[in-house]
């Protein structure tokens, strides 16, 4: 599904990414661990498109990615999240994911002159979808609302329904347990493994470890802009040495 | 005294129509682009050559030059974009000065002493009035064809593209074509105001197209409210007239000159800092307050969290 070779970033004489190798696979869902400033969200940020690496290969849906604008990725059907909720606050809920639609024909000005019936079309199938997806994440009733009236993991919950309106095959979450509390866990996690279960390859970035023991398959640990251990959830969390890694060497 | 307020409805409406395209780029591309005056010298000089020596009827030849003023504004805007913004000020600038030194300098456009003997568009005994009725219509559509790109399918991607532009990218909405095409468009209302003018003054000079077109044409869009519909329209005829105003306190021209110069550029500096959403802005989420919020800073790919 995605499989990046050797993804290498240097800020400055800082190595934030060492030779980076990752595979993720449809239906699976993988924890990527660390400490802050481990390279993680590097990591997603050279998989979309939003930092250029200095070496690699990015291999996405048969197709070679690394060398393509963001855009352009998420149009193959690679979606992600942000750590910060980031919804556009002019945008009612329900606009929010309708931009999101993989293909947007309101986008094109030609098209909205040339065929207009084709981008209305679109724009009543694009809201049917978002209300589901609205739906799905509990907030079905706001959707005409604007973000700035929802709490913190509301507007978490709306960030990765508007990543899911994508609709592709892969999906990378940045921390999207940070700030949630509540009712909001369930939601996320019961949304999560459903993604996972309709097959899409799915990578997390979080730092709550029952959330990663209650739905990850596999997980990744990184350090100092390195992979240093790779294997089951249970495995990566007994081993003593990472443990060190993560809360610092002097515990 | 009536000719003279016709003559002055005809400009209202011109600049009204450059005010508009401007605030496409500006306001709602978030672009900043000194060149707007060039795209009124491109239009206005095509669509003027093009019915004298082509024997084009002048309303084709004021379409071509719209057309004309867009495809040469991609000229500029494509390969500026596709590096950063910021270039887009620094290329606007150099395309400025160059258009605007080619036209000085060319035997076609009657170089410095100017162009003369366009085809008028209108030949009738009332036809400032015909002409005002025109454009009156013209503008009226514009504003109505504004409306309907900002609002909508369109205007909900350009509305996300000011809130968050790497989020936007991140969903796969391609920011660099929709301000390639904001930019066109605007650029074509004001190649449609140049051959307006054209064809109804009957002369061309190129330092009607100077830095100080560029200075008036954002006074006009930030005064009015820039990212809104109503805004620049308001803001164009507002400062068509002021300075018509101040004409007839009967000063000194040594006094004029300076006077419009400074009422301009100080009212640019005054509305940036006590009042950015612009006289008849108002809403929250329009003027220039969309681009200050947007959470990733100015430039670049730092603080992708």
């Amino acid at each position: 599904m995605l499989s990046a070779r050797g993804l290498t970033k240097h800020f400055g004489g800082v190595v934030v990414a060492d030779a980076l190798d990752i595979d993720l696979m449809p239906g699976e869902i993988v924890a990527l661990i660390g400490p802050n400033g481990a390279g993680k969200t590097t990591l997603f940020n050279m998989l979309t498109g939003f930092v250029r690496p200095d070496a690699g290969t990015i291999l996405f849906a048969g197709e070679r990615v690394e060398s393509l604008a963001s855009h352009q990725r998420a149009r193959l059907g690679l979606a992600r999240t942000w750590q910060r909720p980031r919804l556009f606050e002019s945008l009612s809920l329900v606009d929010n994911l309708m931009i999101a639609d993989r293909d947007y024909p309101g986008e094109r000005l030609l098209e909205m002159v040339s065929r207009p019936w084709h981008v209305r079309d679109s724009e009543i199938k694009g809201r049917e979808r978002a209300e589901q997806l609205l739906a799905r994440v509990g907030l079905a009733t706001r959707a005409d609302g604007r973000s700035t009236r929802l709490s913190y993991g509301q507007q978490k919950l709306v960030g990765l329904a508007r990543a899911l309106m994508n609709d592709g095959r892969c999906i990378l979450l940045d921390e999207p347990m940070a700030g949630v509390e509540g009712r909001t866990v369930e939601t996320m996690k019961e949304v999560v493994r459903d993604e996972a279960a309709a097959g899409k390859a799915v990578c997390i970035v979080e730092h709550n470890i029952g959330f990663i023991r209650d739905i990850c398959d596999r997980a990744i640990f990184m350090f100092n802009g390195k992979i240093v251990a790779e294997g089951s959830v249970g495995d990566l969390l007994a081993d003593k040495r990472l443990t060190a890694l993560y809360f610092g060497s002097h515990q | 005294m009536t000719e003279f307020l016709l003559t002055l409805a005809i400009l209202a409406g011109i600049n009204v129509l450059l005010a508009c395209g401007f605030n496409l780029i500006l306001g709602y591309g978030g672009l900043v682009s000194v060149a707007q005056p060039v795209f009124y010298a491109i239009g206005a000089y095509s669509s003027a050559l093009i019915s004298m020596k082509l024997g084009v009827p002048v309303p084709l030849a004021m379409i071509l030059g719209a057309l004309i003023a867009a495809i040469a504004s991609i000229g500029l805007s494509l390969p500026s974009l596709r590096v950063s913004g910021d270039y887009l000020v620094i290329a606007s600038m150099g395309f400025q000065l160059g258009i605007v030194h080619i036209i000085n300098n060319v035997e076609i456009t009657g170089a410095a002493s100017g162009l003369s003997g366009i085809v008028s568009a209108v030949e009738s005994p009332s036809r400032s009035m015909i002409y005002a009725v025109i454009l009156m219509c013209i503008c009226a559509v514009t504003i109505f064809a504004i409306r309907w790109l900002v609002t909508g399918p369109y205007g909900r991607a350009i509305t996300a593209m000011r809130n968050d532009e790497d989020v936007f990218a991140s969903l796969g909405r391609d920011a660099v074509r929709i301000k390639v095409t904001l930019f066109a468009v605007g650029s074509g209302l004001a190649g449609l105001a140049g051959g307006l003018y054209a064809h109804y003054f009957l002369f061309l000079t190129p330092d009607q197209y100077g830095i100080f077109s560029s200075a008036t044409l954002l006074t006009m869009v930030v005064v009015g409210g820039a990212a809104t519909v109503r805004g620049p329209v308001l803001g164009a005829i507002f400062l068509t007239v002021l300075p018509e105003a101040i004409r007839f306190l009967d000063l000194p021209i040594a006094v004029m000159a300076p006077l419009q110069g400074a009422l301009f550029t100080g009212l640019v500096i005054l509305f940036l800092f006590v009042k950015p959403e612009g006289l008849f802005g108002g809403k929250a989420g329009g003027g220039l307050d969309a681009w200050q919020g947007r959470d990733t800073g100015g430039s670049g790919r730092k603080g992708v969290k």
